[in-house]
């Protein structure tokens, strides 16, 4: 048992690193004044107000967050930023800990899903009165259509946009020259979609598939979310408070049934490799084996410099509605800050026409006078990108902050079980999701 | 036999000296016990406070008495991890055990040439990282352009799906799993190594030829080594995380859904860290009681040199 003991002692203090809340604080605390003191550049200690900033970037990731905090701390000589990045995967439960041990970040990064959970319970500072104020206010309307939108709970702001993506098709030029097929164009609807991917659908003598239609990603379930609201669906009522009526829907099951006929009954789209978070593991697109694929803008420039590729990017299809959903990640101030003004101060320089600058060499920038003065907006690639922000539908999200412990897994499960299974059931699955989902809602909200 | 050793004096040590030697010990132990008192025990209490809470991290934990243990009675998804977590274990623990020992026999061949070299390969794998071991595994195990289902193609057998069927992801992370057979092994390899050659060649005096030598002088002397294995083995399985976290998130269709990623789950995806908290409390009595069985068990089938312990 000796041996067995520190083990188990150790998972079990994964769990808890937030219980000693004093302690750590303290130690933060610590930390924070040896930097100060202990800063190389030569300014009279006391003067400067050091910020904190959590963010789950990583690597490459980072240089955008050093160049804009360089260009900051030049113009601000009083503010001195310190960058905290958590590999990705434990970002959350890195700032969780923080917060539970009452020391924080000033701000913090955080993803579109994630926003409902943490403003509800405080962790946030709502920004309006800052966005108002005299000294710094922050002019709202520079941003492009439905970026700011993530931020808020409940109408009021409480951050401001760092990146986002939309979805769009990839399409590999090369596949459809060959076959003789027309670029998608704006306007193309599901059964466009349906007779391309059929068209560049291309099977062997004994009916092995050779080329596929369209790489679609699996069980992601918030990229279905896109399915759903082109179906005219949504998944939750808009109190946030039903998913039986909506989930089980109409809309949602005619979503559900095309998704699986594109695997199935017609057969255009390769099965999973995988089941992982993004339905990932297919590689017949970067292989020029799948003439498109459905996803975000994240692999774009890779995609641009693969010679089995020759890239295009076309608008989502309509189906019953022309719709979209975004991915977003956003900073906002820790409602435990010591410093709001000057986290403020260097909030709306970072997610403001400043950091855009920065930010539009390594994402879609947030700010339209960026995006057009930089050749985005009328780039025939990029330029298709910033168009879908005109066409977004809400994602689930926003109406309930349980929706990921809630209809999220069973959403997924539904998800999984029509792409496994070719006869499953779609109207049967998604009552049973939606009961299951009503319920977990109301055992967490009990 | 004339000169009987004198009684040695048992004289107490003086006052100052016992607390010079009190002071100088509690100096020395105190890293190990500051670390115990502040890292391991003061949050294993607290989590099992925690457990008894409704707590998101975010606000302060409200009681709920023993309603977390209470849910998860009625919590599918509980059963569905437990399930998965015993099955692997069942398939993974013997397989380790029998597998291991195979492979420390074969280790065990002095008179091969490289053998060294060998047993490093054997072992290299459990120096490896966690997660760049599974990623090249997830490549392995790619339907179409893995080299396992290449490898099954040549013969004209059709691979399964294996990481994006339900049906064998759970048999896919356990094949995955046995490349980290080494470390077992070796410690196997120790055990073999301590059993003295003069119960062999008694052995060959009596007539026994190899594999009665085996049955009847290398398993009885290599018991207390499977013993301790065992029980490693036992407690690891039941963590297991990391492969099913980066390979198949617990999916397809929650089968490879292991308690501690539900676990890590309700606690850093879904905010519940009461409930996270007593489902650590209850994998720590499950782990608890299958280990003191396996104690228990040892003085049937585990043989000592000198007395049981």
């Amino acid at each position: 048992m000796k041996k067995t003991t520190p083990l188990l002692l150790l998972l079990v203090f994964g769990l808890l690193a937030g219980v000693f809340g004093g302690c750590t604080a303290q130690e933060g605390g610590l930390v924070a004044t040896v930097v100060v003191t202990a800063t190389p550049t030569a300014r009279p200690e006391g003067a400067k107000t050091v910020l904190r900033v959590g963010t789950g970037d990583s690597g490459e990731g980072l240089t955008p967050h050093f160049k804009i905090i360089e260009m900051f701390e030049a113009a601000n000589p009083d503010i001195q930023v310190q960058l905290e990045p958590v590999g990705s995967g434990d970002y959350y439960a890195r700032i969780l800990t923080q917060i539970a041990a009452g020391d924080p970040p000033d701000l913090l990064q955080i993803g579109d899903d994630a926003v409902p959970m943490f403003v509800d319970k405080g962790a946030f500072l709502p920004l309006d009165d800052f966005i108002a104020s005299e000294q710094y206010p922050l002019d709202t309307s520079i941003y492009l259509p439905g970026v700011m939108e993530p931020g808020k709970w409940n109408g009021v702001q409480y951050l401001l946009p760092k990146d986002f993506s939309p979805l769009a098709i990839y399409y590999n030029k090369k596949l459809f020259d060959a076959a003789g097929a027309p670029y998608p164009q704006e306007g193309w609807t599901w059964d466009d979609l349906l007779a391309t991917a059929q068209q560049l659908t291309l099977t062997d003598a004994s009916g092995n598939v050779t080329q596929w239609g369209i790489q679609l990603p699996g069980p992601w379930t918030t990229g279905f979310e896109y399915w759903v609201a082109a179906a005219g669906g949504s998944l939750v009522s808009e109190d946030g408070a039903s998913f039986v009526g909506y989930m089980d829907s109409p809309a949602v099951q005619r979503a559900v049934q095309f998704y699986a006929d594109l695997y199935h009954k017609y057969k255009v789209a390769p099965p999973p490799a995988d089941m992982n978070a993004f339905g990932g593991g297919n590689s017949e697109f970067d292989s020029g084996k799948a003439a498109m694929r459905l996803f975000g803008r994240w692999p774009q420039a890779s995609m641009k410099q693969n010679p089995n590729i020759d890239l295009g990017v076309a608008p989502l299809p309509a189906g019953a509605v022309r719709a979209g959903v975004l991915f977003w990640g956003g900073f906002g101030i820790s409602s435990l800050s010591e410093n709001p003004e000057a986290a403020w101060r260097f909030l709306r320089f970072y997610t403001g026409a400043e950091g855009a600058e920065v930010w539009k060499d390594w994402a879609l920038p947030t700010v339209k006078s960026v995006a057009d003065s930089s050749g985005l907006s009328s780039d025939p690639i990029e330029g298709v990108w910033l168009n879908e922000l005109n066409h977004l539908a809400p994602r689930a999200y926003v109406f309930t902050p349980y929706w990921g412990q809630t209809a999220d897994p069973a959403l997924r499960r539904v998800l999984e079980s029509v792409i496994l299974d070719p006869n499953a059931n779609v109207a049967e699955l998604l009552a049973t999701a939606a009961q299951e989902a009503q319920a977990a809602l109301a055992d967490v909200q009990q | 036999m004339t000169n009987t050793p004198t009684p040695r004096i048992q004289r107490k040590p003086s006052g100052r000296l016992a607390r010079r030697e009190a002071l100088t010990f509690y100096l020395l132990i105190s890293p190990w016990l500051l670390g115990l008192l502040l890292f391991v025990l003061g949050p294993i209490t607290a989590s099992l406070g925690f457990s008894f809470t409704r707590w998101d991290m975010l606000t302060p934990p409200e009681p709920v008495g023993l309603r977390n243990y209470a849910r998860m009675v009625e919590d599918r998804l509980f059963w569905q991890s437990l399930s998965v977590t015993v099955r692997y274990t069942l398939m993974y623990v013997p397989s380790e055990l029998i597998g291991g020992l195979l492979l420390a026999l074969l280790m065990n061949q002095v008179s091969v040439r490289g053998i060294r070299a060998i047993r490093t390969i054997y072992y290299m794998p459990s120096v490896l990282s966690g997660v760049a071991f599974v990623v090249v595994w997830m490549w392995l195990f790619h339907p179409e352009a893995g080299l396992i289902n290449g490898a099954l193609a040549t013969f004209g057998i059709r691979g399964p799906r294996w990481l994006a069927d339900p049906n064998t992801a759970l048999t896919a992370l356990w094949l995955m799993s046995l490349w980290g057979l080494g470390r077992t092994a070796v410690i196997y390899l120790a055990g073999l190594r301590g059993i003295p050659r003069e119960l062999y060649e008694a052995a060959a005096m009596d007539g026994a030829d190899a594999v009665r030598a085996f049955r009847h002088v290398t398993l009885p002397m290599l018991t207390p080594t499977i013993f301790f294995n065992l029980v490693l083995s036992i407690i690891a399985t039941f963590q297991t995380f990391t492969s099913a976290f980066v390979a198949t998130n617990g999916g397809p269709l929650d089968a490879t859904l292991f308690f501690v990623l539900y676990l890590y789950r309700k606690a850093f995806q879904d905010f519940q860290m009461g409930y996270a908290s007593a489902l650590a409390w209850v994998l720590f009595l499950i782990i608890l009681g299958l280990t003191l069985l396996v104690v228990r068990s040892g003085q049937w089938w585990v043989y000592y040199e000198g007395e049981q312990p």
